[in-house]
């Protein structure tokens, strides 16, 4: 395996599961913001669902959008099977119940006072959520990084929906996937240190967010 | 229009627990005029807090007209941010954003835009009030609950609101410290005629600080200026009733009630004896002990003790005999007074808890 090969495969995973991480943050924190500042019925309800959602396994994902996306599915008509986007729009429904949770736990510790005080201060009501946000923003971090971790480090999704196509949809996992089924142990290992130096890189930013929020 | 700076009338609010219990505030009327100090006296679940929640427009009334300034503060979105903007509260327990004194202080300068000069000149000033000089770099959660406190006020008063809303300000403050608190809200209240607002459970601190006293029991208003108020569902036993208002302290009173009653004791009416160690000399009914907390006079002749231990009380006797009956500051006491010493100042039938 030639070493471009390989960092397009380590690109399309920072670039797939990147994008993933923040859609699925665009959508998650709003909603867990919305789920822990208020009190409904059937939140209940929507926080199993949620939890429920987060052990889906990745090869159902991939293969309810595989049906979905497939030429004959409802979706088939946008030809987006076998692409990044594809793989993207997957992970982001693997993590997205994910970065929920781990947010609505953070936004949840957030003392229930600072939202009044901010309001009492002259802030507007969107500027007590963000000022609820910042209280909650290494935790929230945490969220994030752990939905991109649970996403670049998927295989299901990314060999379903991307099709391990060379050079196009080929990331980290599906290539150790190829590898290791043509017998080129070395590469798949190769791989595999990559993923995990990055999720190291992932775990050092994470640690270095609690320093700093100790430090307050 | 009028002269008034609040206008409240037939306002309720009512929340429905979780996880507070339920609790219902009425009011049939209040009016609050630029530059007066109104104190809130009641006891614990009284409605104090509520009410300021209600008058810093953090909480709209369910029922019932509340005007700030001539107008609804309610109106619209705007409006109410802009009402806030001129009222701001100052909880019991205040929360302090992460991050340093400073930041904590600029917060609301910076939302109204002010120029970064103006927002160092008037963190200064207001940390000089509270007698923080030079605690602008520290995180604000290393503070005591005290200090907390303290920037709390001062993060209100660099905002200089029309407004000042006080929950329970002397709280957290030792005594001297309590008594500076009280000096600064002379000085921000008639000396800059900023409007202040605030609770106390301590009769005493609200007739010293100010104009009108607003006394309130179960979230109405009482008319009555007495301190050593107790509330709690009566039980009888056909002779005579109490109320427990701490598990095992019963205060009996004459007559046979079974509703939700609200009680005080004449200070004046409460016997203070040394308890002078040896067994608990403590039977029969309304005898309580405790510690002396607090002693001041009222005038020349009376001195006013403040007893904590089973109750919270405060007893009246005349200075001269404090002495003979060896009552002095953080000695043990025993606290007496007859059933009929006990005035029923409210009562309610026993589901009163209910919205009416």
């Amino acid at each position: 395996m030639i070493l471009r090969e390989l960092a397009l495969a380590v690109w399309i995973s920072l670039k797939t599961s990147g994008l993933a991480a923040l859609v699925a943050s665009a959508l998650a924190v709003p909603a867990a913001l919305f789920l822990a500042g208020r009190e409904f019925r059937g939140k209940r309800l929507i926080l199993v669902i949620n939890q429920t959602w987060m052990a889906a396994p990745t090869v159902v994902i991939g293969l309810l959008f595989y049906s979905l996306l497939s030429r004959s599915g409802p979706l088939g008509r946008f030809g987006l099977l076998y692409t990044q986007t594809a793989m993207t729009v997957g992970q982001v429904f693997l993590i997205l119940p994910l970065i929920v949770g781990f947010s609505y736990t953070a936004l949840r510790q957030v003392d229930r006072r600072a939202r009044p005080t901010a309001l009492t201060l002259g802030a507007t009501p969107a500027q007590a959520s963000r000022v609820v946000l910042r209280e909650a923003r290494f935790a929230l971090l945490v969220a994030v990084l752990a939905g991109f971790a649970r996403a670049v480090s998927e295989v299901g999704i990314a060999m379903m929906l991307g099709g391990n196509i060379r050079n196009v949809t080929r990331n980290i996992t599906t290539s150790i996937a190829l590898e290791t089924a043509k017998g080129e142990f070395r590469n798949g290992v190769v791989l595999g240190v990559v993923l995990l130096v990055i999720t190291l890189g992932i775990n050092i930013l994470v640690q270095a967010g609690f320093r700093g929020r100790d430090s307050d | 229009m009028s002269d008034a700076l609040y206008r409240l009338e037939s306002v309720a609010y009512r929340h429905a627990g979780r996880p507070e219990p339920s609790f219902r505030l009425a009011l049939d009327a209040l009016t609050v005029r630029p530059g007066e100090v109104l104190a809130l006296v009641g006891p614990n679940g009284a409605g104090k807090t509520t009410l300021l929640t209600l008058l810093g427009f953090l909480a709209r009334p369910a029922s019932g007209r509340l005007e700030f300034l001539g107008g609804d503060p309610w109106a619209d979105g705007e409006r109410v941010v802009a009402a806030r903007r001129e009222a701001v509260l100052v909880t019991h327990h205040p929360y302090l954003f992460k991050g340093s004194v400073t930041a904590n202080i600029a917060f609301g300068l910076r939302l109204r835009k002010l120029p970064d000069d103006e927002i160092g000149r008037r963190t200064r000033e207001a940390l000089s009030l509270v007698e923080l000089d030079g605690w602008d770099g520290r995180p604000a959660a290393r503070l005591s609950a005290g200090q907390a406190q303290r920037v709390a006020l001062a993060r209100a008063l660099a905002l200089r609101p029309k407004v000042l809303l006080l929950d329970e300000p002397t709280a957290n403050l030792d005594a001297a410290l309590g008594m500076r608190m009280e000096a600064l809200l002379r000085e921000i209240g008639p000396g800059q005629g900023t409007t202040v607002v605030f609770s106390t459970h301590n009769f005493s601190q609200a007739s010293r600080l100010a104009d009108d006293i607003l006394y309130l029991s179960d979230g109405r208003r009482v008319e009555f200026s007495h301190e050593n108020l107790f509330s709690g569902r009566a039980e009888t036993d056909g002779k005579k009733s109490w109320i427990e208002p701490r598990p095992g302290r019963r205060i009996v009173f004459a007559g046979v009630r079974r509703g939700h009653v609200t009680c005080v004791i004449d200070p004046a009416a409460i016997r203070v004896t040394a308890a002078a160690g040896g067994p608990d000399a403590a039977g029969g009914a309304n005898v309580f002990r405790g510690r002396v907390t607090r002693m001041e006079t009222t005038d020349a002749a009376t001195a006013l003790v403040r007893v904590s231990g089973d109750l919270v009380l405060r007893a009246a006797l005349p200075v001269r005999e404090l002495e003979a009956r060896g009552v002095s500051l953080s000695g043990e006491v025993l606290l007496r007074f007859e059933p009929e010493a006990v005035e029923i100042v409210g009562e309610r039938p026993a589901d009163g808890a209910k919205p009416a």
